[in-house]
Order: structure tokens, then sequence, then C-alpha cells
């Protein structure tokens, strides 16, 4: 049965609604239930696709403010694929419609393509503004809107918006005094109100109240323009919205103006015109002006800082104010004074875990520890308003806590913020390409500065350095008294267990770095050796050393002079060379206690003898830097391993993939991994190569996916793994994996820095070590290993770091089993050297036929 | 009375302040100082490249003592300083013609 419409009786009310002066936003609302009720009918009579569909009405029709002759905007959503059923429903819907006469602007969508904001098309974001149901599966409706109405969407509407206002006034020479305006378009018309409404909408929705009689204003004018451009279509029998002389006449005798003749009505009717735009105006412009930008839940940014959206909401979401504070880090602003008292207000009722519920909380607060410029700022703030020692409360202890002695000039809490302030010292970018606001980094910290950089969780020395001195409420032994403070603290923040050791271990251990290094004898081995097996690992080395200089640098303004830097840095160097030189002569012995522990405390499948042999011979280092569960997994590996194999785990943590190789030693074996790697584009960051004296290898490889290819491919991981088991099988080379990449390689020039090549064979007993620094390319771990073998050398230990856009490589290599004699150094350092000169050689590869 | 001008290792100060205080010497400065005498800096090695670490930290020990136990003074900086090894640093003694007390104004002797 066809389903009628009878547009111009509907028309016809309207119009007799609007001339005899009732509210104009009603009649048109009524008109716009018309259009709903003939648009449920049409659904209703087309047969119903599979997918469920949505009609949904967009922009002025949502606001219900159609006029006779008005386009009516309507997106057809659709829950699933959108097939040739859903087409035929389409025009089901569409060709009557048309026929009756009505402009349709129809957008079609599936729900899954509205997961992503279409940022580029602004106008459909500002129609989903208003978007409201009008027929067919409400559900569909309202996953439409909760996708629609998150802050990351509403800042594009907001700055979309921004825009097309902008280019909208400039097309009226941004004047609202138009002789003959437009209704709809001009400065001060609908689309302006529609423009305040929906700046409220998606950053404030009290904005509009804030204002002296605003809202009211607001409404008046609105029922008036909307009165007007009724009665201009009604007139010109289309959607024409110019109100011209002619029209002027017409209009101003129906409403009524007064006067003699046509001249003064006109002037009475555009006086109020006049007088209602010019309200438009300056709503708009306030709104514009103090509307808070959407930065997160419930939180936005306005020149004054950070503010709550809604602070009556936000005092009882204590788990959403972290983020009012990583905005302003973010955005390089403060968090508003108003903000600040709403926390103060509240934040006595809280206790920690409110502020972190779920891991995702706890997630963001390490995000926010990151040190960055603004850090201190953002803290201290949080701690002034009651904040920081809410969420951490062992700071309660220490806060405005005087500590009299020579040194400190600072109370405790001030000293413990100041530390971190300069830790964000460090973080500005130096020299060239630097941010022209961001701080430079303190003249000879730049050494600082580059182990800052190579931290891996540089989160973790803030979270100890706010904890260092908490137990400074006592008057003795405060380090072990802040220690069992933070414990208690880590476990209610459920913080990893490897996360925990490390910043228990950075609080136990705050004092002693600068203990050693400015009172004993640091340039006795024995001193480095005994600080070297109290750090453990480089990445240890680095977060005291940095805190010791964060920490001395706080207790007044010339605590740190530059003697004391020296010392401390000096102290650093021989260390961190004892770390990555020297420990291939440190082997794990079976009485050793590490190794006992590892056997008692191991799992059911574990036999004691497999523990055993596993670990005796590779490096102490091995027990340093993983924890037991790492190394259960990697004696499961190493179970049953026969030559050509290779066992091997691929694993993903955020960005970064996670390679561990076991398999047994034999020529040209690092070398064919990492090319196995590159081949796959992958960019090596960090790892470890060790040998045992059984000949057992383990290599651990971090790496990110830089082209994408795991990202991209389903049976990515797969692939990479067979690869490798091939190439170390000898089943395919890596020249013929690398074939063709020859270009892309040489394509991705590292930066214009001069490679270092540096030979020792002092540090080590059984070991001639090469540190190779060089700009990172793609590949260069691959040749540089394929120069050390193809100069007859065997691989025993390798450690990888990349600091900034630099590799940092150190191989502990032997020949023949000995340390390389003083020419065989010479004739391999000028190899690399070649190597590292030109990467389109060693790609190449004119080495001899190669074993394996 | 004299100027005992004792450059030494960093970690020394805290033995050669007990060797002094046992003679009854209390009062000294001391100032963290960088330099070098025959030692004259080394070469370090990090992350492969080389640098010359030219001027070493050390401390410097300002004492004023009287004549009569200079030798003992410096023997007990000497020995309390000393480990052995180059770099182990050097006393200078020098006259001091007059020595005023600024909180009361009296020359002392």
């Amino acid at each position: 049965m066809e389903v009628v419409c009878d547009l111009e009786a509907a028309r016809r009310d309207l119009a007799d609604e609007i001339l005899c002066g009732r509210s104009s936003v009603a009649a048109l609302g009524r008109f716009t239930a018309e259009i709903d009720a003939y648009l449920e009918r049409l659904r209703a009579s087309i047969p119903a696709p599979p997918s469920p569909v949505a009609l949904i009405a967009l922009g002025g029709y949502g606001r219900r403010h159609l006029c006779p002759h008005s386009d009516i905007d309507l997106l057809v959503l659709f829950g699933d694929r959108i097939g040739a059923a859903e087409e035929r429903f389409v025009r089901g819907l569409l060709n009557p419609l048309w026929d009756a006469g009505l402009a349709v602007g129809q957008q079609i969508r599936e729900i899954g393509e509205l997961s992503q904001a279409e940022v580029d098309n602004p106008e459909f974001l500002l129609a989903l503004v208003d978007a409201r149901f009008v027929a067919g599966e409400r559900s569909l409706f309202d996953r439409c809107r909760a996708s629609f109405h998150v802050p990351r969407t509403h800042a594009h509407v907001l700055a979309a918006l921004q825009t097309l206002v902008d280019a909208r006034h400039a097309a009226f020479n941004g004047t609202l005094y138009q002789l003959e305006p437009d209704v709809k378009e001009a400065p001060g018309a609908l689309r302006d109100i529609s423009a305040a409404r929906t700046i409220a909408a998606v950053t404030d929705p009290s904005l509009l109240r804030r204002g002296v009689d605003e809202g009211p204003r607001l409404d008046e004018a609105e029922d008036f323009l909307l009165r007007v451009r009724a009665l201009l279509h009604i007139e010109h029998r289309r959607n024409h919205n110019v109100l011209g002389h002619a029209a002027q006449e017409k209009i101003a005798e129906r409403l009524g103006y007064p006067g003699r003749g046509p001249r003064q009505r006109v002037e009475a009717l555009m006086a109020d015109y006049f007088r209602h735009a010019k309200a438009v105006s300056r709503v708009l412009e306030r709104a514009r002006r103090t509307a808070p930008v959407p930065m997160g839940v419930n939180i936005g940014g306005t020149r004054d800082g950070i503010r709550f959206v809604d602070e009556r909401k936000a005092a009882i979401q204590p788990a959403t104010w972290l983020g009012a504070f990583q905005a302003a880090l973010d955005a390089g602003t403060v968090v508003s004074d108003e903000a600040l008292a709403c926390i103060k207000r509240s934040v006595d009722r809280f206790k920690t875990e409110d502020f972190f519920p779920a891991d995702e909380d706890r997630a963001a607060l390490l995000a926010f520890l990151k040190p960055r410029p603004g850090l201190y700022a953002r803290l201290s703030e949080m701690h002034d308003a009651g904040l920081l020692a809410r969420m951490l409360p062992p700071l309660q202890a220490i806060t405005s806590r005087v500590v009299r002695d020579f040194y400190h000039k600072y109370t405790v809490d001030e000293h413990t913020l100041l530390t971190i302030r300069n830790l964000e010292r460090l973080t500005a970018a130096p020299g060239r390409g630097r941010p022209q606001m961001a701080p430079e980094i303190p003249s000879g910290r730049e050494r600082f500065a580059s182990l800052l950089r190579d931290l891996q969780s540089p989160e973790f020395l803030v979270l100890a350095l706010l904890l260092h001195d908490v137990g400074k409420w006592r008057e003795e032994d405060h380090a072990s008294e802040s220690m069992r403070m933070a414990e208690a603290l880590l476990d209610r923040l459920r913080l990893p267990a490897q996360a925990r050791d490390t910043v228990l271990f950075l609080i136990a251990n705050h004092l002693r770095m600068s203990q050693v290094a400015f009172r004993r004898d640091t340039e006795d081995p024995e001193i480095v050796r005994a600080f070297a097996e109290l750090v453990g690992v480089e990445e240890r080395l680095k977060l005291l050393c940095l805190m010791t200089l964060a920490d001395i640098e706080a207790v007044s303004l010339d605590t740190l002079t530059p003697w004391k830097e020296e010392l401390l840095w000096r102290f650093y160097v021989d260390t961190y060379n004892h770390l990555t030189l020297e420990y291939g002569d440190e082997l794990i012995e079976r009485t050793q206690t590490g190794v006992a522990e590892c056997i008692a405390c191991r799992p059911p499948d574990l036999p004691a003898p497999d523990v055993a042999a596993f670990l005796e011979g590779l490096p102490r280092r091995y027990l340093r830097l993983f924890d037991r569960d790492s190394i259960y997994r990697h004696i499961r590996l190493a179970r049953d391993i026969h030559p050509d194999e290779v066992h091997l785990s691929l694993e993903q943590n955020k960005d970064v993939w996670d390679l561990t190789v076991v398999t047994l030693d034999k020529p040209m074996l690092f070398s064919n991994i990492c090319g196995v790697l590159s081949s796959f584009g992958m960019d090596i960051l960090r790892g470890q190569a060790m040998t045992n004296p059984n000949g057992l290898v383990l290599d651990i490889f971090q790496f990110t996916d830089a082209e994408r290819f795991l990202a991209l491919n389903a049976d990515a991981r797969e692939t990479v793994q067979s690869s490798i088991h091939n190439v170390v099988a000898g089943r395919a080379t890596v020249a013929d994996r690398l074939a063709g990449r020859r270009r892309g390689v040489s394509r991705r020039r590292g930066p214009d820095v001069a490679p270092v090549v540096h030979c020792d064979d002092q540090s080590s007993r059984r070991y001639t070590i090469v540190e190779i620094v060089a700009p990172d390319q793609p590949g260069l771990l691959y040749r540089i290993s394929r120069t050390i073998a193809a100069h007859g050398c065997e691989i025993d230990l390798v450690l990888i770091a990349t600091e900034a856009e630099k590799a940092i490589d150190v191989f502990h290599i032997t020949r023949r089993g000995a340390k390389l004699s003083e020419p065989e150094q010479r004739a391999l350092a000028a190899g690399l050297q070649r190597t590292l000169e030109d990467p389109d050689e060693a790609v190449e590869g004119h080495y001899p036929a190669q074993q394996g | 009375m004299k100027l005992l001008k004792a450059i030494i290792r960093p970690n020394k100060v805290d033995e050669v302040k007990d060797a002094l205080a046992k003679l009854n010497l209390s009062g000294m400065t001391v100032t963290e100082v960088r330099g070098h005498g025959k030692q004259k800096g080394h070469t370090a090695i990090y992350r492969g490249k080389e640098y010359n670490v030219s001027l070493l930290p050390k401390m410097e020990i300002e004492v004023v003592v009287a004549e009569s136990i200079v030798e003992d003074a410096i023997r007990a900086i000497v020995e309390a300083a000393r480990t052995g090894e180059i770099g182990d640093g050097r006393v200078f003694v020098l006259p001091v013609e007059q020595a005023y007390r600024i909180r009361t104004g009296e020359r002392e002797v």
C-alpha cells in the first residue's frame, strides 16, 4: 500500500500557526513530527533488510527546526554490512521522499564506520551533534551516540566548528548589519545560534547559562529568526533564506509590524532583526572565547588552565583527577585554580585505591610520572591541593617536614619535588630542533641527559624519587624507613614485581653512589667491582646515577658543584665499563647463592640438574638481568635442543617485540639471526647474546616492527619464526632473504655521526672487546657481526643498546679460542670502519662463502 | 705560624681531618679543586670513545699551625693521605705574617 504524506497540508498548517503568532519553535516541532511519522510509516512499509537499521535525523531536522522547505538531513545507519538487500531498502526509502518533493541530504553508514570520527568531513561531524532517533532499531542509535560523544571527537567538532564559523563570517565581511541578511547563514543568524549551542554541547553544557540572561535571549532570537525563515520559505515556496527588500515588506506586514507605510514597518522588522542578531553574536563570541577545549572525560582546557567541565561530577570521581594534570602536562599549561579548589574540597574523602581503581588508572599514573618539562609544576599543584599525599600516603609523613642539618635548605617534601625538577631539566632536547619554549639542558649536563634518554622506564626513577625520603619523619636511617613505607604503597599500586624491585632498590641505595663516589678511592678497582656488583646491570646504574645527581642538586643551590658532577660521572663511567666490559670473566658457578635459589624455587616440571646445567658457565650478569620466571622459561626452551635446531619464543609487549632464541653455537649464528630480523624490516633496539661453555646459546632481542610486517600480516609470526629455523638449519641463507632489500637499506641512512670502533684487550682476561657506536641503521647488527665473522672471529657475548639514533654495541670475541693479536685487532677495526662507513658494500656481501 | 696547604685525594679528607684533630688542630678550610701535578690526568674510554681527563678532582685543605707543631702536622697529613700511587698530592708550607680574629679584632700570636 502506498504511503502518502500530505506535505502541502502540513505546510499550510505550519504557516497558519506561524502567522497567528504562536511559538514558531513549537510550530516547527509539530511540522517535524509530521515528517518523522511519515518516515516511520515509510520504513514500516518497506521489506526489512537482514541488517538492523535506524533512521536518524541530523542537523536542523535533528533539532526539530524543519522549516517548510528545509532539506531533510538523514542518517540511515545499518548494524551490519551493507549488501544488496540494504541498498534496496535505501532506495525504497528515498524514492518516495524525492517523489514527495522533499530535498533529502542522506548519509548511509555501517555502524562500524562510526568508530573513527570522520575528521575530514566536518559538516557531517557537526550534524551528528544534533542526531535524533526517528525510527527503526533504537540500540543502533544509542551505539552511534556513545561512539560520538567522547572527548576526542568533541575536540574535533569544536575545532571544525571554529573553522567553519570563521569561514562563514568572512563571506559576510564579518558584520551582522546586512541590508538583506541571510537568516540562516549571516553572522548573528540561525547557524550562529546552532554553533553556540553546539559549543556548549561538546564542551560545557552549562556554558550558555553562565552569561547574564543569555539562555532566554538566545531562545527569543531563535524563535524570531525561525519565524522569519519559515515565512521566507512560504513566500518563495522553496528553501530561500535571504531576507531581501521585497520580502522584508511582505513579512513586516504579515507579522503586523506597526507603521504608516511599508518603510516604517520594514524598519521596525529590521530593528528587531538586528537586535536579535546582535544578541546571538555576543553569545556566540563569549562561548567561543570561554569554552573549555575537550581534553578528557569531564576535562577541558581554557585560558586559565585545565578545568573540570562539571565540578559536581568531578568531586565524586577521584579517578578522573589525574587526567586533569596529565592534560595540563600535555598542553604545557596549568591546572586552573577552580579545579584545584574542587580537588582540595573533596580530597580528604578518598584513599589511594579510589584514585587507581583499575589497571588502566595505575598505568596512567606511571605514564604521568615520565619526566618531562612541567612535571615538577604539576606535582607541586597536586601536592598543594593535598592530592599527592592522598594518592601516595607515605608523603603525608614529610609534608612541610623540617630537618635541621648543615646542608638541606628546604623542607623534605619540597626537596623531594625539586629532585624531579632537576630530572625534568635533563629532558629538553639539545641544540637544533628544540621547541622554542622548551628549557635548555643545563650546561655540562648533556652527558647525564643522555643517560636519561637511555632509560627504558624513567617513570620508576620518578616514583623512587617521590618516595626516597619519606622515612625522614624519623631522625635516623631514613633510607630503610623510606623503603619500608614504600613497600606497602607499591603493593597497593600493584606495581609489577620487577618494577617494584627496581623502585625499592633505588630508595634503599639512594645515598650509596654519592658516598662511594665522593668519599672512597674510586681508582681502586675493588671499589668499582663492589659497586658494579651492587647495581648489577647498566639500567640500574644509570637510574642510581641520575637519582644521585637529582638528589644532591635538590639539597641547596650550591651543593652540586661541577667538581662533584665530575666525580660522579667518572665513577659512573668506571662502573659502566666494569659492567659491560668485564662481565665475561665472571661466570655462574654451581655453588652460587642465586643458583641455589633458582633450584629451590623451581617449578615441578624442571629437574634440579637441568636448572644447574643451564645456569653454570653463563655470565653472572644473567642472574641479575632476569627474574626467576624468565629464567625458567629459558630453561624450558633449552630442553632437548639438538644441533641445527632453534627453540624460540616471540612475544609482543606494547610497541616492542621480545624474541628469545635458544640454540647450539655454530659459525655465523648471531649474524644470521640479526640478518633474518633485518630482512623483515625489524629495528633491533636492545639485546643480549650469551654462550655457556657447552655451546648453548641464548640470544634475546627487543625490536620494533618498523615496517609493520608483524602488524599487517596474519601469519607473520610463523613466517618470522620459520625463517629463523631455516636460516639456522642451513636450509636458507640470509643473503637470499636480504636480496632486493639493498635499496631500502641504503635509502634509510642514520644521523650524521662518525662511527666509532674501539678494540680493548685489557678489560677482560678471556675476550677481546669491540665497542661500536654508530648511527642506527637497518641491518647494522647484521653487517657488523658478519664483518666480525668474516675476520675469523667467534662472537661469544653481545650487548646491544640504542640511544636516540645511536647504536651502541659491545662484542666479546675470540679468534681460534684466544684474544686477538694487535695486528688482528687493527685489521678487524679497519674492516668494521669500512662496513660502517659504506653500508651498501656490506649488504652486498663480498665475504667468502659462509659455513652453516 | 705557618699555613699548610695540602692537595689530597677527595676520599682522604676524613682521614686527614681525623689525623689533624689528634694534634688538636680543629680549624681548617676544605675546598673542592681540580688540577694536575705529575699525574697529568689520564685517558678514559666511554662507549668506545677515548677522552682525555686532564684536570683531576682533588681536595685542598688549608690549616694554620704554630711553628712548634708544623713538622707533626705535615707528617700527619702525609701519612693519612698516602696510598703510594701517583696522584696522592702535595703539602705546601707558607709563612703567615699576621692573623686577626674578625669578631673581636684581636691579633693572634
